[in-house]
């Protein structure tokens, strides 16, 4: 059943990039609906199914762009600024998320927000390169690391807050 | 001149400058990992308005249709890419600048 | 608005300019990887202003096509022909 709606998803989101792609063509359907079984089918054997949740994509895609534009924003001041006020350091977050699709989501995300670019991804660590010490970056991680599970509909442990 | 191309121009402006701004870092930072941030991000916000801009004066919604998708597809493109190219950097020990 | 994106399409190809600049000055091999990833992105910008400053819809997927090959370039360059070179790829 979950199989099916998978399924059927990725040919519903083919086509309509199909669609897209030859704006609106009628005719081209002739050569559209093979593409779109075929890329469909290859999509399910690269990327096996995944649940995405709606409402928090919805949530999720405002947050983005805010927060991608701040990134913008700040890293533009740090280049023009004749200061160039930078201070580099690399951190390591001990990643909740097991190693899959929403890992490597996480690991873009971080790298398009402000002053965080992710270096290595190994396993239950994310290395970050920060542009400029200041905040909490690790709670700040973390509550991302939240947000991109509750997108895919996974539910993370409490962060342990450890002596390491 | 109409208001929407008032809004497209200061769009596409703003997007140019992201540009240029990315650029600026990719010169004047002083290791791979920062260029990285300064392009990743400023090129991406740039991209970003030049879309919004075209967008405002599309002839149809699938042109917008279109133009997201590309930017949707660079957006992926770059943070993947960026990613590569820092964990590369750190096999190779490349080292990062500090003060 | 024609002229104006045009003029704006020329400010882009100028940040190729620093690529170029960034590609030959390096130091790193990373360094010179960033470059390309400005061509692409800025040659997309570039070719998305052209499309709409001539009503020329072909350029907006050549753009497209820009943006996938662009991406695909990196990637193979960074998988290949730089990472074999180093021992280790946990993949």
């Amino acid at each position: 059943m979950a199989m099916w709606q998978s399924v059927l998803r990725r040919v519903l989101l083919f086509a309509i990039t199909w669609w897209i792609l030859v704006e609106g063509e009628v005719r081209s359907w002739w050569f559209g609906v093979p593409v779109v079984l075929v890329a469909a089918t290859a999509s399910l054997v690269l990327v096996s199914p995944t649940t995405l949740v709606w409402f928090e994509l919805a949530r999720f895609v405002p947050f983005f762009l805010v927060r991608s534009f701040a990134g913008g924003v700040d890293v533009a001041w740090r280049a023009l600024h004749p200061g160039m006020p930078i201070e580099p350091h690399m951190i390591e977050y001990p990643t909740r998320l097991r190693p899959g699709l929403p890992l490597v989501f996480l690991a873009n995300t971080v790298s398009l927000l402000p002053g965080t670019l992710s270096v290595a991804l190994n396993t239950g660590f994310l290395n970050v390169h920060v542009l400029s010490g200041r905040r909490e970056l690790q709670s700040e991680l973390e509550s991302l690391e939240d947000r991109v599970a509750a997108l895919f509909g996974i539910t993370l442990p409490v962060p342990s807050r450890g002596v390491i | 001149m109409i208001l929407s191309d008032y809004v497209a121009a200061v769009l596409l402006l703003v997007g140019v400058f992201f540009f240029l701004a990315g650029t600026v870092g990719l010169v004047r930072f002083p290791d791979v990992y920062t260029r990285l941030h300064a392009l990743t991000k400023s090129d991406n916000v740039g991209l970003g308005f030049v879309v919004m801009g075209l967008a405002v004066e599309a002839e149809s919604w699938f042109v917008v249709g279109k133009l997201l998708l590309i930017w949707m597809l660079v957006l992926l493109a770059g943070a993947s890419v960026a990613h590569l190219i820092a964990r590369g950097a750190t096999q190779r020990g490349v080292r990062m600048w500090t003060d | 608005m024609q002229l104006f994106n045009l003029a704006l399409g020329l400010l882009l190809l100028m940040t190729l300019g620093g690529g170029i600049w960034r590609a030959l000055r390096g130091p790193s091999a990373a360094d010179r990887m960033l470059s390309v990833q400005v061509f692409g992105t800025a040659a997309v910008a570039v070719l998305l202003l052209l499309a709409q400053a001539f009503g020329q819809a072909a350029l907006r997927d050549v753009a497209l096509a820009f943006a996938l090959l662009a991406a695909v370039t990196a990637v193979a360059f960074v998988r290949r022909a730089w990472a074999e070179e180093v021992d280790c790829d946990p993949e």
